[in-house]
């Protein structure tokens, strides 16, 4: 590349701060995410996998909701196409990211739009959709953050594996509860959106009512679904990139 | 999921483990473009479906903690309200931590 060339190092100082801002966006989120990987390792292997298996369900899925349902679901016998449906249905909130998302992938191009969708994952759709508020989404910002972040999974998860044997009651540090308090703080986090709290509270009691009449997973994709068809009826608020700024700044923390 | 290793009573061979792994990989992949194939066909968002999509991130998400408050024992329907209460104030991280901690507390104090 020529130095000389002004463009191109104009270029190269905005992939820099591209860079650093993905990774800055991204700590804090690695903080709450890894122990998750490292629980979902652990319990991987006290259910029986081996190393390379809990590694391979990381590595090819790396969505840890699902994984854990699998590994649940695996632990009691299911067969095989009641543990693809699960996983399809707890993963089926993606087709709606990718949608929303892709209004957003102008500056991608085609392989480059194949790996931001399979590292997709919600922390990462949370930020783009920040980042793509305020400016434009860079193909530096997202693949850096996701790229982080698959690598980090796949470590968490390692540890977890190798050293999950040692401990011996995870419930008693209360880690099944680290999962849905983190969803819980990620959710209040768009609270200022149009129509959360109606859609929020949609979501919460039919979510409930599914659990109770249907169980898990349904109450995940049918409560979404209740709510964000709230939010359809509703329709859009009226001052869009007012509303948008205002979840950039919230979610952005 | 009782610490048993249940997957070593060989109803599950190493070959049917790397079916789902491999099975479930692409499915997860496939409702990760979805909605970009669905976007390109259907051409642009109306603004309807834009507000729906907005919802999206919480709808799923309160879908996935709700249960907590009909599943759980009381130590954990108490943290979930008081976590719900602290986070709007509190940075997410202090949340997550604050909750936990509760929950670990109760169950050394045997609630």
């Amino acid at each position: 590349m020529n130095s000389a060339d002004g463009p191109s190092i104009a270029m190269t100082a905005d992939a820099a701060s591209e860079r650093r801002a993905a990774i800055q966006t991204l700590v804090p989120v690695l903080l709450a995410v890894l122990p998750f990987g490292v629980v979902y390792g652990a319990v991987a292997v006290q259910e029986g996998l081996t190393v390379a298996e809990a590694m391979g369900f990381s590595a090819g899925i790396f969505a840890g909701a699902s994984q854990l349902a699998a590994l649940q679901l695996m632990g009691i016998g299911a067969p095989v196409w009641s543990i693809l449906l699960t996983i399809f249905a707890l993963n089926f909130r993606h087709v709606l990211y990718s949608a929303s998302l892709s209004r957003h992938l102008g500056a991608f191009s085609g392989p480059q739009k194949a790996l931001a969708f399979f590292l997709l994952v919600d922390p990462l759709f949370g930020a783009a959709e920040v980042r793509a508020s305020s400016r434009r989404l860079t193909p530096t910002f997202y693949l850096t953050y996701g790229v982080l972040m698959y690598g980090s999974w796949l470590l968490a998860t390692l540890a977890g594996a190798s050293f999950g044997r040692l401990i011996e009651d995870p419930k008693a540090f209360g880690l099944d509860f680290v999962l849905p308090v983190y969803f819980l703080g990620l959710v209040m986090g768009f609270r200022h959106r149009g129509a959360f709290y109606p859609v929020a509270a949609t979501s919460l009691i039919v979510s409930v009512v599914v659990y109770w009449l249907a169980g898990p997973p349904w109450h995940v994709s049918i409560g979404g679904l209740a709510g964000i068809a709230v939010a359809a009826v509703i329709g859009p608020p009226k001052r869009v990139s007012e509303a948008s700024r205002d979840t950039a700044a919230e979610t952005g923390s | 999921m009782n610490g048993v290793p249940l997957l070593s009573d060989g109803v599950w061979s190493v070959g049917s483990i790397w079916l789902v792994i491999l099975a479930g990989g692409l499915l997860t992949y496939l409702t990760r473009f979805g909605g970009h194939i669905l976007i390109s066909f259907f051409g642009t968002i109306p603004p309807r479906a834009s507000a729906a999509l907005d919802a999206v991130p919480a709808a799923v998400m309160t879908a996935i903690v709700a249960p907590v408050l009909v599943s759980g024992g009381w130590p954990e329907r108490v943290a979930i309200v008081v976590c719900l209460i602290l986070s709007f104030r509190l940075p997410l991280i202090a949340v997550v931590v604050i909750g936990t901690a509760m929950v670990a507390g109760a169950r050394a104090l045997g609630l």
